[in-house]
């Protein structure tokens, strides 16, 4: 074998998938632009380790289906509709959208004539029906700095403040409640520090699928003595570390809480010097949780007494114990109050502020943290500074150089209820594939349709893209410079190893393009002169430039980035409302409770190889390979209930549609659950979900609907 | 306070730690002594012998492993010691399917690397010729697995086991015919490997290597 010669670069960067954010180098092969190996750096958050994605997930960025000219719609394309939906199912090897299939809908065209089109579908709509007729999506896989420069844009430009992004999908709610009761949404204490805890309540998450690199620090923790308690509706490979593991049943996590904190508070175990001093509304939690004794919710909850009083007690007599939790408690018609009842755990018990405590939701995407941060949701300015609030406004209006809206903006869901309704007429979405991966996808291809405008910027051809009016091909992580912000709050510099194929650009120019063609200026010499001005916006990275985090970045605050690398733990002395407020929470029924026609509970997620609507992970041949098809989980003992055998087909109906989809059967899952995966279009999770969201995050449901499932004969399939 | 003990290493004075090895003591002096089990990652082991080192007393010492003494006096690169490390070195090469996966793609086995550092160019000792030769694993869609350039230092197994948890990988079969292995001896492919890649990452040699980099020479690596 004649090997082929290749000279290599190797660049210091950050993987580009969750929330832990491994500090990685690319091997790249410069001369034919794509990677050739991934390494694990000595980062804060992963010491050198890596999970398949970060390690194997990288050669999508030279996918033959990447987007390297701006696309227009073509005049008989229209009226506007999907244009491969259909072309799929369990007879077809299904996958991500082929180009083959969409390109022929689409003329291609230069940047000029591009942005032109986009400048005027976007400037006509404004122009006629005014600013809030307008909305974008942004994107938590973009950077810090492409965040700030999207919600700038909508909010400056477009004159609406109708931007929002994934995080509505994620954890809204739990950042709803963190706001509410300490004034931040950020995490207290960073995952590391679990080494330092007593007691871990992990919760609602599945960290070695999700959180990979973050659950290796856990299980360290779990064999240096921490104890895991670990709660979840299905197991989780955490649990197998667990001192104790406690299945609860789908949709009873507030009765769970409460019966916990009935234990602590009603044996003694609270931390009264800290309620004192650090929290108010005690009372009202004291007297919330007097009827949810361990007795009386056991039944619901499906766990006996006596194991929730052991675990309240674990919990309560730790010197130090820490909060994880993850889209199992945020992702529910009750999330907010979900993540109430866990913030409310940690005050009464005095863990915050100390090592080893702390409250800490498992943030999803890479840059989630960072695009709230950055302002990419519709009430809040950067840094969380409330839209409503005139003296933040004002502090906008000069920076920014333009009157701003008063009116906060409509979330994720609310957006496409406004395209429904005619309200919203023109959409800018970047980087985002709401068509797969929200709720009822039926209701949002009708909605995606109905806009009278919309401009998709994204690497690949999505499915929402194919209700684009123009297509705009941007840049791949790995193709640009910017800073992400993870989990724990720690901002890092991802850095430009590849150059954009084709005629592709850099998102941040393009955002900027666009602001030029609605008459919006936004000039900037490069992008860490773009960070330069979202730092100094805030609060929390003031003092952060490209060139002060380095390559390892910093923790934000970080008021001395010089000689600190930032703060591991916040709140030692106050939280940013000054005391915590609890707030107690009523357990409550489901949005669709299961019934004799839809009698099994649908639990959506993800699996350790695919990221979200897979458009990266679905193109990377290692992580494919591994992992080529959906699949819906459902106990034996179900299976055999149903006539359904392992690896045969079934279908898989909700009120809202239909799936086809092969059965797994695995006594991870309680009875009465099934759970399927998000990533996989031609059998697509969220045609089945519910579109009910939680009435203060605006979260949806995606944990919990009501479903059938039957098994598919041979002939029907043919 | 922590109670310290003071010894000599290559005849440099140092204050460590009671408990620090003479490894990390001698790094703190600046002494780099080889390894190839050992990694500062990872629990030492003491497996490979190349970190050897003469205290004095009978025998060689794994410096990974022996914590400091007070009063010791270490030699960590005398001509006892370079021949210790020659002759493992050719037993180490001795079946050894030079350059291997590792070096002919990434130029970084750090056995061969070792092996020139020392003159060592060829082995005197053969393979047992009764011994089946160690097959390739080649069912992982990731990572190939040589096993007979594997030298058993068990960084993969500590890696998979320690680092990530993930409980994969072990040892299995005796004598001549031990070798790493997943789960129950089964191939990689089979196994409940969950592909994070530790293992290669820190093997040393090109026993475990990435699938992605074969029939690639990689040249030069420009840091940025």
């Amino acid at each position: 074998m004649t090997a082929i010669d290749v000279k290599a670069r190797v660049v210091d960067s950050v993987c580009p998938y969750c929330g832990v954010g491994c500090a990685l180098s690319w091997v790249v092969d410069t001369e034919r632009n794509r990677i050739l190996e991934a390494r694990g750096r000595d980062g804060a958050a992963n010491e050198g380790r890596l999970c398949v994605k970060g390690r194997y997930g990288f050669d999508y960025t030279t996918h033959a289906h990447r987007l390297t000219k701006p696309l227009i719609r073509r005049e008989d394309a229209y009226p506007k509709g999907a244009l491969s939906w259909d072309d799929n199912g369990p007879r077809r090897p299904g996958g991500p959208v082929d180009p083959e299939t969409v390109l022929p809908h689409f003329r291609e065209a230069t940047w000029e004539e591009a942005l032109e089109r986009v400048g005027q579908g976007l400037r006509g709509i404004r122009d006629a029906h005014g600013g809030d007729a307008l909305a974008g999506f942004g994107s938590a896989k973009g950077s810090n700095e492409e965040a700030y420069l999207f919600q700038k844009l909508v909010r400056a430009g477009f004159g609406t403040n109708n931007v929002d992004h994934c995080t509505r999908l994620c954890h809204a709610s739990s950042v709803a409640a963190l706001l509410e009761g300490i004034g931040s949404g950020g995490v207290t204490n960073i995952v590391r520090d679990i080494e330092r805890a007593d007691v871990a309540l992990i919760t609602g998450c599945n960290p070695t699928e999700n959180h990979p690199v973050a659950a290796t620090f856990m299980k360290d923790a779990a064999a240096n003595g921490t104890e895991l308690l670990v709660v979840n509706t299905r197991r989780p490979r955490i649990a197998d570390y667990a001192a104790m593991y406690l299945e609860i049943r789908p949709g009873t996590d507030v009765a769970f809480y409460n019966a916990m904190m009935h234990v602590i508070i009603n044996e003694g175990l609270t931390d009264d010097a800290f309620i004192a001093a650090r929290t108010e509304n005690f009372e009202a939690i004291r007297e919330n949780v007097q009827e949810y004794s361990p007795e009386s919710v056991a039944e619901l909850v499906g766990v006996d007494a006596e194991r929730i009083t052991e675990a309240a007690r674990r919990f309560g007599r730790a010197n130090a114990a820490m909060l994880f939790w993850g889209m199992g408690i945020s992702q529910h018609t009750h999330g907010t109050d979900n993540a109430r009842c866990l913030i409310a755990l940690a005050m009464i018990t005095g863990n915050t502020g100390r090592p080893g405590t702390g409250l800490h939701p498992l943030r999803g995407q890479n840059n989630v943290q960072g695009a709230s941060d950055a302002g990419l949701i519709p009430m809040m300015y950067p840094d969380y500074q409330k839209v409503s609030d005139s003296g933040a406004r004002a502090r906008f209006e000069a920076l920014w150089g333009r009157s701003l809206s008063p009116e906060p903006g409509r979330t994720v869901t609310e957006i496409t209820d406004g395209a429904l309704d005619g309200t919203i007429r023109g959409m800018y979405i970047l980087g985002e594939n709401p068509f797969v991966s929200d709720p009822d996808v039926e209701k949002v291809r009708k909605a995606l349709g109905t806009l009278e405008f919309l401009v998709v910027q994204d690497i690949f051809l999505t499915e929402t893209a194919e209700f684009a009016d123009v297509i705009l091909p941007g840049s791949a992580f790995a193709e640009k410079t910017g800073t992400v912000t993870n989990t724990d709050r720690r901002v890092q510099v991802g850095r430009q190893a590849l150059q954009p194929p084709g005629e592709s650009r850099q998102d941040w120019q393009i955002i900027c393009d666009i602001a030029e063609r609605i008459g919006y200026p936004m000039r900037y010499p490069d992008v860490s002169a773009v960070f330069d001005e979202f730092a100094a916006a805030t609060g929390s990275y003031a003092g952060l430039s490209h060139e002060v985090l380095g390559d390892r970045g910093r923790w934000y605050p970080c008021p001395d980035p010089e000689h600190s690398e930032g703060e591991p733990i916040v709140f030692e002395e106050t939280f940013p409302r000054g005391r915590a407020l609890l707030v107690p929470a009523r357990q409550s029924p489901p949005v669709e409770a299961t019934d004799a026609a839809y009698p099994l509970v649908l639990n959506t997620g993800r699996v350790l190889e695919h990221w979200h609507t897979g458009t990266m992970t679905r193109r990377s041949a290692a992580l494919h390979g591994i992992s080529p098809e959906g699949f819906v989980e459902i106990h034996p003992d179900d299976a055999a209930a149903y006539g359904v055998a392992d690896g045969g087909w079934v279908e898989v109906t909700s009120r809202r549609g239909h799936i086809r989809i092969r059965a797994r059967l695995r006594d991870r899952v309680a009875r009465g659950s099934v759970f399927i995966p998000m990533h996989f279009r031609e059998a697509c999770a969220n045609v089945l979900t519910h579109p009910a969201v939680d009435p203060v995050g605006k979260i949806p449901a995606f944990k919990y609907c009501a479903v059938r499932l039957e098994p598919v004969v041979a002939e029907d399939r043919a | 306070m922590t109670d310290t003990v003071s010894l000599t290493i290559d005849d440099q004075a140092v204050e460590v730690p009671v408990g620090t090895t003479i490894w990390d003591a001698a790094r703190s002096l600046g002494i780099d002594i080889p390894v190839l089990c050992h990694s500062t990652r990872m629990r030492p082991v003491g497996v490979c012998r190349m970190c050897v080192v003469d205290t004095g007393v009978r025998n060689l010492q794994a410096s990974c492993v022996r914590p400091c003494e007070e009063g010791m006096a270490v030699y960590t690169d005398s001509e006892k010691v370079r021949r210790n490390r020659r002759m493992l070195l050719e037993l180490l090469l001795a079946d050894y399917p030079a350059p291997g996966n590792r070096e002919a793609t990434t130029g970084d086995d750090e056995l061969l690397a070792l092996a020139r550092d020392y003159g060592v160019e060829h082995s005197r000792f053969q393979a047992s010729a009764s011994a089946a030769p160690a097959p390739v694993d080649d069912s992982s869609p990731v990572i190939v697995v040589d096993h007979a350039a594997c030298i058993l230092c068990d960084r993969c197994i500590r890696g998979c086991d320690e680092l990530q948890h993930n409980d994969v990988m072990t040892r299995s079969g005796k004598g001549a015919a031990t070798h790493i292995a997943f789960d129950l001896d089964v191939p990689m492919g089979e196994s409940t490997c969950v592909a994070c890649g530790e293992c290669q990452a820190v093997c040393p040699t090109g026993a475990l290597t990435n699938r992605s980099l074969h029939g690639l020479h990689v040249l030069a690596e420009d840091r940025e």
